[in-house]
């Protein structure tokens, strides 16, 4: 219980009151003025940058503690510091999307009346993982602590690590074949796992006997735990310098005005008007051992987004149209949808003034009830809910573009991100333990491109701004895998005036073990799901895994005899396929077959980013600088962007500037001569529509859109002119 | 305030700036005379004489023509009354077999076209490539904006139209 509460109110009648305020006045907590702020502007942007600071600083440290490649290397962690009623004041880089679940978290726990059972004191220390109190997938581990004052409850203090490995029903994090809660691996929902700033020796047993990797987990607690001290510290330090009543109100102005600033933001930055786009997402799970048959084990998800931005520069995103949930890994809580929205804003709008959880309240998500955005049945996996929501965060970002456009800041503009599939994996590791463990070198993707320049290459994922692939050498420790390749993909980047960044393709050795399962998720099939922008095509986003079995890679080796560090660029044949021998597998969508041994050849490829502005407009002299440094194919170079090239004397590619001029007048009038007006497409396309002439997952795409949405059905009947329902759903009432 | 020239403007719209001035701009505070320089920038960049009241792509814009208001191509190509799917009136190749994929892709892995097809959006008349859409068969054309004009004009320039 409470030693002496902040106000008269306890904290879960408090919480009530603030939210009540914030319904009443529009302003967070009732603050319509910002008093402090009008009082005394340097102080108090000063105190904010030293509370960002103690943040950046406590997971710097954090980082040193930890011994997962995940969380020093990559950066795969976020901390930051909270209000007695859980609104994020301050937070530091990082996977910054959990600033907002954690919130989620800590109002979930006043809510629920821990107050009284388990009861919250100084030195207590909660911890969650379960998506539908407040996270996005079980890997993504959380810590708070409460910050007390002279016995006053000032705020909170909290950190999330990533985890590599979570238990589940296949190694690592990203539990692919989870199908449902249970399978999903190690839960701890919202617990009081510590005290007197000691984590329980009864809580780490726990981890380590439902862990195949238990260090990473438990050292990530620590290293947790120690940033959330450390901030509490920080914080405790301040208030005794300010003053504890100064605290409670400016920790409070902060999110109002970071409130104001985004709804400032928009107006600035965007044009009102309603915005729309969608992407999709396929899966292919036919004859894979371990799905079970609880659901269509090929399926495929359409993601419509309809943004609309409101004058007073509100921006509400509406999901209505999308699949409903299903027995997968790939569903998404509320939190999660939350913390998708305000990643991204902190990556588009908050670039400046105080980024905190007033922006999340700027913005309003709506969430159709029974779909994969908000499921109706808490007993889902939410286990890789990466899986669709990068995809549909990537569309939130191209409908902002178009506004940033619209609006003339076109350096803003950005086609997006993209899916980043990431390789689980376990068994016996090289020093002959059991091990498992995510890589997560799929934390740098290729970015959409940028209304004015080229994406990023290998260096953008939706959830995280820091994005790192992590060395080679350390993450060769961890696992029984050496690499033997780590190369850009020609041609990942969508094709554009501006092309997308492009991906890279890691191929490894499989070495030193005789048991290693390996399986990927996040890993869309069959369809793009991604898009370009203005023009520009999407990425190809839908690559097969190639792996060699039984390989006679060491006899190739000891005789000299060359390689294969690449799959190529002949999507028929692979180079490994040309230069080893061995059983050759081709496998669509997720990985996942029989183990792995020394030997054995794997390769992975992850994404790049969709293009912008229409590929005939593309600097000759960069494709050639493209073609030159292996990010683009000749063949390409001359198909896709018209691009006539010639070598110089030492053979290197160059731009033949009037033959691509020439190239290009004659490929626009091609296109010309092939296009049909639209009006004849509809007229023609009909017919399909009307006798559903699709694939059988499509169909069933249409019928589940239109069971869970009228509008859904209204435009697709009033678009084709045709009666969706009874196309559809026959039988179905109209 | 900041404010840039129309000319630094017009180069950063035609990507043309060095990095490093670009860089600059996208870290400074916006500049809130931009919309105006920019449109200044797209309007001499164009042929025809209607005055464009706001970009919607990289070569469409609305723009008022006499008594209407209507998306134009860069090339002076009328695609109607802007508050209409300009879409609708634009000419389209729709690349729906591995054929038709493959000469986009040519070194990748594909879709299946029984799943996902691309739809290009063309100027009927320049054979500018205004939209890619990637979407399943059967899926209905998406109209990607509609902005509120008037709103926007009234309430965020504090200039009628």
């Amino acid at each position: 219980m409470l030693d002496k509460p902040a106000s008269a109110l306890r904290l879960r009648e408090r919480l009530i009151e603030s939210e009540r305020l914030m319904e009443e006045t529009g302003c967070y907590d009732g603050i319509t003025e910002l008093h402090l702020r009008n009082q005394d502007p340097l102080k108090f942007e000063t105190l904010h940058t030293k509370l960002r600071a103690y943040c950046v600083s406590a997971r710097e440290m954090a980082r040193r503690i930890s011994a997962s490649p995940g969380v020093r290397e990559v950066g795969e962690m976020v901390v930051a510091i909270y209000t007695p009623e859980g609104d994020a004041i301050a937070l530091s880089n990082g996977i910054m999307v959990h600033v907002h679940t954690m919130s989620r978290f800590i109002k979930w726990m006043i809510k629920n009346n821990y107050e009284e059972n388990p009861q919250i004191r100084e030195g207590d220390i909660f911890a969650n993982n379960d998506a539908f109190i407040g996270t996005v997938q079980v890997p993504d581990v959380m810590d708070v602590v409460p910050i007390f004052h002279e016995g006053t409850l000032v705020g909170w203090a909290g950190a999330v690590c990533h985890e590599l490995e979570a238990g589940g029903i296949t190694p690592g994090g990203d539990v692919c074949l989870a199908q449902e809660r249970f399978t999903e691996g190690l839960f701890v929902c919202a617990e009081k796992i510590g005290e007197n700033d000691e984590i329980r020796r009864d809580y780490v047993i726990r981890c380590e006997r439902n862990l195949r990797m238990p260090i990473y987990w438990v050292l990530d607690e620590k290293a947790k735990v120690a940033s959330c001290i450390d901030m509490r510290e920080s914080v405790k330090q301040l208030i005794s310098e300010i003053g504890l009543d100064y605290w409670m109100k400016v920790s409070k102005e902060f999110i109002e005005e970071g409130r104001r600033a985004q709804l400032a933001r928009t107006r600035q930055l965007t044009v009102p008007g309603i915005y729309r786009g969608h992407t999709f997402y396929g899966h292919v799970t036919a004859g894979k051992p371990g799905f079970q048959l609880l659901g269509d084990p090929d399926w495929l998800y359409n993601i419509p987004i309809e943004m609309e931005i409101t004058t007073d520069g509100k921006i509400t995103m509406d999901f209505e149209g999308t699949q409903p949930w299903g027995y997968h890994s790939m569903n998404c809580t509320p939190a999660g949808m939350d913390g998708g929205m305000f990643v991204t804003l902190t990556q588009h709008m908050n670039f400046e003034g105080l980024v905190n959880d007033g922006a999340w309240m700027a913005t309003e998500l709506k969430l159709p009830h029974g779909t994969w955005t908000n499921p109706d049945n808490e007993m889902v996996a939410t286990a890789t809910s990466w899986a669709l929501l990068l995809p549909a965060y990537g569309v939130f970002q191209r409908l902002l573009s178009r506004g940033f456009v619209a609006r003339g800041f076109v350096e803003e503009a950005f086609v997006g991100q993209v899916n980043s599939p990431m390789i689980e994996m376990g068994g016996e590791s090289q020093y002959g333990t059991p091990f498992g463990m995510a890589h997560f070198e799929c934390a740098a993707a290729g970015s959409g491109a940028l209304a004015i320049a080229d994406g990023l290459d290998t260096a953008y994922v939706g959830w995280n701004p820091e994005s790192d692939m992590g060395n080679i050498e350390v993450w060769e420790q961890s696992m029984p895998m050496v690499y033997i390749g780590r190369s850009i993909v020609p041609n990942s980047g969508g094709a554009g005036k501006y092309r997308g960044g492009c991906s890279f393709v890691s191929t490894w050795l499989i070495n030193k073990t005789s048991h290693l399962r390996l399986h990927t998720s996040e890993h869309s099939s069959r369809v793009f799901d991604n898009g370009g922008m203005c023009g520009g095509y999407p990425a190809p986003t839908c690559q097969k895994h190639r792996a060699v079995r039984n390989s006679n890679i060491h006899e190739l080796a000891a005789k000299g005899e060359p390689l294969a560090h690449a799959p190529g660029i002949d999507p028929h044949v692979s180079d490994y396929e040309k230069n080893i021998g061995g059983d050759h597998v081709l496998v669509e969508g997720p990985y996942i077959t029989l183990p792995h041994k020394s030997g054995d050849i794997f390769s992975h490829s992850y994404n790049g980013g969709g293009g912008y502005g229409d590929a005939l407009e593309r600097d000759p002299i960069k494709s050639a600088w493209d073609v030159e440094n292996g990010y683009l194919t000749r063949e390409a170079a001359t198909q896709v962007f018209g691009i006539v090239l010639k070598d110089d004397a030492d053979g290197y590619p160059l731009a033949d500037i009037d033959a691509t001029v020439e190239r290009r007048a004659a490929m626009r009038k091609q296109r010309l001569a092939k296009a049909i007006p639209v009006s004849d497409w509809i007229d023609a396309e009909r017919s399909r529509v009307e006798k559903a002439d699709f694939a059988p997952e499509v169909k069933k795409m249409y019928a589940s859109a239109i069971k869970l949405s009228s509008r859904f059905t209204k435009d697709f009947s009033e678009f084709w002119t045709v009666d969706a329902k009874s196309i559809f759903m026959p039988g179905a009432k109209p | 305030m900041t404010s840039y020239s129309k000319e630094v403007l017009g180069d950063l719209a035609a990507g043309k700036l060095p990095w490093p001035q670009t860089r600059r701009i996208m870290s400074a505070y916006k500049d809130d005379d931009r919309f105006f320089k920019m449109v200044a920038v797209y309007q001499d960049r164009v042929a025809w004489k209607d005055p464009i009241l706001l970009p919607v792509s990289d070569h469409l814009f609305i723009c008022q023509s006499g008594d209407e208001r209507i998306t134009r191509c860069e090339c002076g190509h009328s695609f109607g009354d802007y508050r209409k799917n300009w879409k609708l009136k634009a000419a389209i190749i729709v690349r729906n077999t591995e054929e038709a994929l493959r000469e986009i892709y040519p070194n990748s892995d594909i879709p299946d076209p029984q799943w996902m097809e691309i739809r290009e959006f063309i100027c009927p008349e320049c054979g500018t490539m205004h939209e890619v859409e990637a979407a399943a068969p059967g899926y209905p054309i998406v109209h990607d904006f509609e902005p509120d004009l008037e709103g926007f004009y009234r309430e965020w320039l504090g200039k009628p139209l």
